[in-house]
């Protein structure tokens, strides 16, 4: 199988069974917080999620300094869970698509560690969250090779454009 | 199979397992001694200050334990190096410091009295004043407090500081 061509075989064929749950674990991130439990987002209520960015400080692995920086200026944090809530609905939507899988696989790998190296420490029974960021980013990687090809939006695209997105002679493999 | 992209997928094999191994090792030292930080709770104390007025700052930060709960602080003690107790503040004293009295480096998650302890949120730093109303005088002192667990030590890290008063 050519990585560029739009064949569809057994292996691509199964791939929707992980993909939508994938994208689901970020797109109802955004639910939690946007429509179940708004309350996460006010930055005066109790149930504020900025405060989560504390709890990682601690043993936190790089980003302590980052995140102590973060959480001392209020009006930066919550800008930066605006944008972050965001990036989790749209490429979690993406995902659960199949809208350009290759790139959204990118973009989830990346908010899974983003959150892992601050977060993968936590967990009280179990290794939680470092369970999540490893298997999360570790399934959203093997997306950007793989895309999705079929039970996605990218099946449609891919039939006129198998290469990907072309600019100039160069073809980008967003799907 | 395209040769380059053959050698695309065994570098982000490498990545992902690199990540995934590295991380267990670096968050619980998995391949060492194994360790959860996030099961009980643990206090630093470190830039804690005593004046022989007998003012105690005390600087706590909660660097261990669970993120949605606790701790709680029931007991702060001076203690002589020889381990006797020169005064301490019990659960009801700790479970009324007026917000006044302490000062939060981070605005969410402050330190706070709830009327039965002394509350210390995960990763929140504070300077709680207290105050012995006793002159204290000079010498070196171990300020040590408890948690409501009755633990004073957690991940090989005692809850206290070497103080000394000038």
């Amino acid at each position: 199988m050519d990585r560029s061509e739009g064949s569809i075989d057994g292996t691509q064929m199964a791939l929707p069974i992980l993909r939508i749950t994938l994208g689901w674990m970020f797109f109802s991130a955004f639910l939690r917080r946007v429509v179940n439990v708004p309350a996460k987002m006010n930055p005066s209520s109790s149930a504020y999620v900025g405060g989560k960015l504390l709890t990682f400080i601690p043993h936190a692995w790089l980003i302590s300094g980052v995140l102590e920086y973060t959480v001392e200026h209020p009006a930066l944090l919550y800008e930066f869970l605006v944008a972050w809530t965001a990036l989790e609905a749209i490429f979690g939507l993406f995902m659960i698509l199949g809208f350009m899988s290759r790139l959204s696989g990118l973009a989830l790998a990346l908010l899974v560690w983003g959150i892992g190296l601050g977060a993968g420490w936590i967990g009280t029974t179990c290794l939680d969250e470092w369970q999540i960021a490893a298997v999360e980013g570790a399934a959203a990687l093997m997306f950007m090779f793989t895309g999705s090809r079929w039970l996605s939006l990218d099946q449609l695209i891919a039939k006129k454009y198998p290469q990907g997105l072309r600019i100039g002679r160069w073809h980008i493999p967003l799907w | 199979m395209d040769r380059r992209y053959t050698a695309a997928v065994l570098v982000f094999v490498v990545i992902a397992t690199g990540l995934t191994l590295s991380s267990y090792q670096v968050f619980f030292g998995g391949f060492t001694q194994l360790t959860n930080y996030s099961k009980t709770p643990g206090y630093d104390l470190s830039g804690t200050q005593l004046f022989s007025n007998g003012t105690l700052d005390l600087q706590i930060s909660r660097v261990d334990g669970p993120d949605t709960y606790g701790g709680f602080i029931v007991l702060v003690q001076i203690l002589y190096p020889n381990g006797t107790v020169l005064y301490q503040w019990n659960a009801s004293q700790l479970g009324h410091v007026p917000q006044s009295a302490i000062r939060n480096e981070f605005p969410l998650h402050p330190v706070h009295s709830d009327g039965f302890a002394l509350v210390v949120p995960l990763g929140q730093n504070a300077t709680v004043v207290l105050q012995a109303h006793r002159y204290i005088s000079p010498g070196t002192y171990i300020v040590r407090v408890y948690d409501v667990d009755g633990q004073y030590a957690a991940y090989g890290r005692k809850f206290q500081a070497t103080v000394a008063v000038g």
